[in-house]
């Protein structure tokens, strides 16, 4: 009996369908071409950027939705008649050109750009600037809060905006520069709201492709854009790629040109990978532990100072971020305008933290609870770490890890003795995390901890309606003071946005609050 | 009743308790897809309108009534993270895992099926000893180590292959799909080249193969005719079982490959509480389990002429 002709003949067979495989798949290309002309020293027009993102967007509607990754993308479409600066600090003209204020402050006059059009080719008017600004204002569960101060727009000419407040608003040109702001056609363009950010329409660099909901979206090149020679890729498509190592992967092989938030323990070796580009932006991002202060013991202000001693924020950077980021002193951090660094917020101290549990209402220490969402590798390593750091306080803590949707709702419905959180802003303007995390009464409860300091409260509303920056950060300075001094949450530290793209990639730059101006992103060849 | 027939209708209460006992679960365990949209900025005000939008503020049986209803119209409801009808999520998924589990079992049975008549042809041999030992590694290690070791060879390394994703087009899914399912290969070959070289054992030793033997069939199509035909049905019975627990195992593999089927599509509209999502892709994977059983089934019948299913 012959045995080996028809095994062979068998793997033989395996072997064809890899070639058959290997055949059919030629020619089928990544998409990562660059094509197009060269100019020589400066930026190339021409190809496709694959940008490799965490988790897919929500939506396309920007007055609703609050998903990071979605509102990157939107921002490639809608722009808002001012943007922030590369510093995250203030704001520039964007559609609008420049603007007046009365003298009582409460009307703003915008001039608008000339020669702005929406990707459909038709022209951008104040019209559509009015529009959108009041779809944002009428949003009922999404940002209008931000445009509360306003009570009502008027378009007197195609090129002039007037923004009527009910009080003096020292954040407007902030708020205005939020991507709920962004500025759509009339009407939705005579659609359904709906159906019109199905297929959205907006004055920015790219404009609608497709969206495979789960896989890719797409946006293409806007002839109409109006600011000349830009954009100079033909598109871009941002793929949805949870894992991290998947990502990385991706980058080296060469079918991603960008690979967002890579792990924290990659980012020295993809710092010396050759033909990788290793970013780490400066951000607004701040990593907070929080307390509850319905759950005894935490109302009382020397538990909450004696924990925030006992934390080693360098030992926390070193551990989590692998030494890319700062501790943190201030409930802002340093890119937000106003931001004090001499805040005395606590940092590590054991023998003050020790003199503080002394003081309070449980010397002797107490047992809690630290909530997590699982599957956080960042959060559960301070967590294990913050457990060994509460043990010379005689604070027995012990790791509670639910679901992300759970933890979520548990801490937001104040089921919770302490958990983890973290902020980053939206809007180039203090006054945004300050309402949300020091008012009790802005929805969020003061950040979820119900924390209640009606001096702290009583200057943030002052320093809204103050629009001398010397008066504001006077104020602010003792906004930051007081809270720190009250530690109703422990400012752990600060952390930059990290961003890996291929050497190829050039002009990528990403401010302080995210944002990414994608017209300005070429690839070499 | 034919049997196919037969079987089909037991989709039925299959796919009624299925809908049941996942619509209750998932509605009862914690967890809020009003505050997945909101996120830090859900007021109450703002997690009731969208609870009223969405009829979550209806007790759970008439939620459960209507969902039913809907069902029986074609209807499996509106996403509550996409706003897009939960049935084109689940349709735009779903081939991807198709692909997925078809060419894993089409690769799984060319790596086994030569490997185990290999190991059959000469038992307690070196090449015997070879076979059922190796494969093992692929048992023995995680499916998404294996699957980035291979993405760092054959991709990254060689570039043979893409990293991952599910590309365009007949050709672009076979390349793109090579290597997530070569590592699904990996995983099931094991168990299949066992139970198939078991049988193949057995078989060997039947009468009529030393009847054939002895008339001089020659070794090759003595067993592909006689000792294959023969040996295959407990090995598909095998293959079957493990493609049924494919069916919502792939999330491991679409996640390291960043391929969109329909165990990431699960996985995340879990995370999020997409209500309807889940509903639907559960019974999806509850119905495509059924069928696999049912393909199994008749698979004996087209392979033993004397298996017959119809009294």
């Amino acid at each position: 009996m012959r045995q080996r002709p028809t095994a062979v003949r068998g793997l033989i067979a395996g072997v064809a369908v890899t070639a058959l495989a290997v055949l059919a798949g030629c020619g089928s290309g990544s998409g990562t071409s660059s094509s197009g002309g060269s100019t020589s020293g400066g930026p190339q027009h021409g190809g496709n950027l694959i940008f490799a993102a965490v988790q897919d967007a929500q939506s396309m509607n920007n007055t609703t939705v609050f998903d990071n990754n979605s509102i990157w993308i939107f921002e490639q479409i809608y722009q808002p008649l001012f943007t922030v600066t590369s510093n995250g600090k203030g704001v520039q003209p964007w559609l609008a050109t420049g603007y007046t204020m009365s003298a009582d402050k409460k009307t703003y006059t915008i001039a608008l750009r000339h020669g702005v059009k929406f990707s459909n080719g038709k022209p951008m008017t104040s019209a559509d600037v009015k529009f959108s600004i009041d779809q944002n204002r009428k949003a009922t569960k999404g940002w209008a809060y931000l445009d509360s101060a306003i009570s009502s727009v008027d378009a007197p000419s195609p090129d002039t905006v007037v923004i009527h407040l009910k009080f003096p608003w020292a954040p407007l040109l902030a708020d205005l520069s939020i991507f709920a702001n962004g500025i759509i056609p009339n009407n939705y363009d005579g659609q359904t709201e709906n159906a019109f950010y199905q297929h959205p329409i907006g004055t920015g660099p790219f404009k609608w492709d497709y969206w495979h909901k789960g896989s890719a979206l797409k946006l293409v090149r806007n002839p109409f854009y109006w600011q000349q020679g830009k954009p100079y890729l033909n598109s871009v498509t941002w793929t949805d790629v949870p894992n991290d190592n998947t990502r990385q992967l991706q980058l080296k092989g060469g079918q991603a040109q960008i690979d967002q938030t890579p792990a924290w323990s990659t980012v020295s070796q993809l710092q010396s990978t050759p033909g990788v580009h290793m970013f780490l932006f400066n951000s607004t991002q701040t990593n907070y532990l929080s307390f509850n202060e319905k759950v005894k013991p935490f109302q009382d202000v020397h538990v909450r100072r004696a924990i925030s001693l006992a934390v080693n924020r360098p030992a926390l950077v070193k551990a989590v971020l692998f030494g890319h980021g700062k501790p943190a002193n201030s409930l802002f951090p340093p890119q937000v305008p106003y931001y004090d660094p001499s805040t005395p917020g606590y940092q590590f101290n054991m023998a003050q933290a020790k003199a503080q549990m002394a003081q309070s209402s449980v010397p002797h220490g107490f047992s809690t609870t630290l909530l997590l969402p699982a599957g956080n590798s960042d959060y559960l390593t301070i967590g294990t770490i913050l457990q060994s750091e509460l043990k010379p306080l005689g604070i027995n803590l012990k790791i509670q890890q639910l679901d992300p949707n759970t933890a979520n709702t548990d801490q937001q419905s104040l089921k919770y003795d302490m958990t983890l959180t973290l902020w980053t802003m939206d809007i180039p303007d203090p006054d945004e995390l300050a309402t949300f995390a020091v008012d009790p009464k802005s929805g969020a409860q003061s950040f979820f901890t119900t924390y209640d300091n009606p001096t702290v409260v009583k200057d943030t509303h002052e320093a809204e309606q103050v629009t001398q920056p010397s008066q504001r950060q006077a104020l602010y300075n003792i906004i930051q003071t007081d809270a720190a001094k009250d530690a109703f949450m422990a400012f752990l530290y600060y952390s930059p946005y990290p961003y890996a793209t291929t050497t190829n990639v050039h002009g990528f730059f990403v401010t302080p609050l995210g944002n990414m101006h994608m017209e300005d992103v070429w690839l070499s060849k | 009743m034919s049997f196919v027939a037969r079987r089909l209708l037991q989709l039925v209460p299959v796919a009624v308790g299925v809908t049941i006992i996942v619509f209750f679960m998932i509605h009862l365990i914690p967890g809020d897809p009003a505050r997945t949209i909101l996120g830090i900025h859900a007021t109450p005000q703002a997690i009731a309108e969208l609870h009223r939008e969405w009829g979550l503020n209806r007790p759970l049986v008439s939620q459960y009534w209507l969902f039913l209803d809907r069902l029986l119209h074609g209807n499996l409801g509106q996403s509550l993270i996409y706003g897009v009808p939960a049935s084109s999520l689940i349709w735009s998924h779903l081939p991807a895992t198709l692909w997925l589990i078809v060419y894993a079992t089409v690769l799984a049975i060319v790596i086994s099926v030569p490997l185990a008549m290999l190991a059959a042809s000469k038992r307690n041999g070196v090449r015997d000893q070879i076979v059922r030992a190796v494969p093992l590694f692929g048992l023995g290690m995680p499916p998404f180590w294996v699957g980035f070791l291979l993405i760092d060879a054959f991709a990254v390394h060689w570039r043979i292959f893409p990293v991952s994703g599910y590309g365009t087009g007949i050709g672009g899914h076979l390349l793109y799909l090579f290597l997530p399912s070569l590592t699904v290969a990996i995983a099931l070959a094991p168990v299949v080249i066992r139970s198939l070289r078991a049988s193949m054992l057995s078989v060997l030793g039947a009468d009529y193969v030393t009847t054939a033997r002895s008339k001089g069939v020659p070794g090759s199509r003595l067993f592909i005719r006689h000792v294959l035909r023969n040996a295959v049905i407990p090995a598909i019975t095998v293959l079957g079982i493990n493609i049924g627990f494919l069916i919502g195992g792939t999330v491991i593999i679409e996640n390291v490959f960043a391929i969109p089927g329909v165990g990431q599509l699960m996985i995340n509209s879990i995370f999020q509480r997409d209500f309807p999502v889940v509903q639907g892709v559960t019974l999806v994977f509850a119905v495509l389990v059924v069928l696999i059983n049912l393909l199994t089934d008749t698979t004996y019948a087209l392979l033993d002429p004397r298996v017959r299913f119809d009294r």
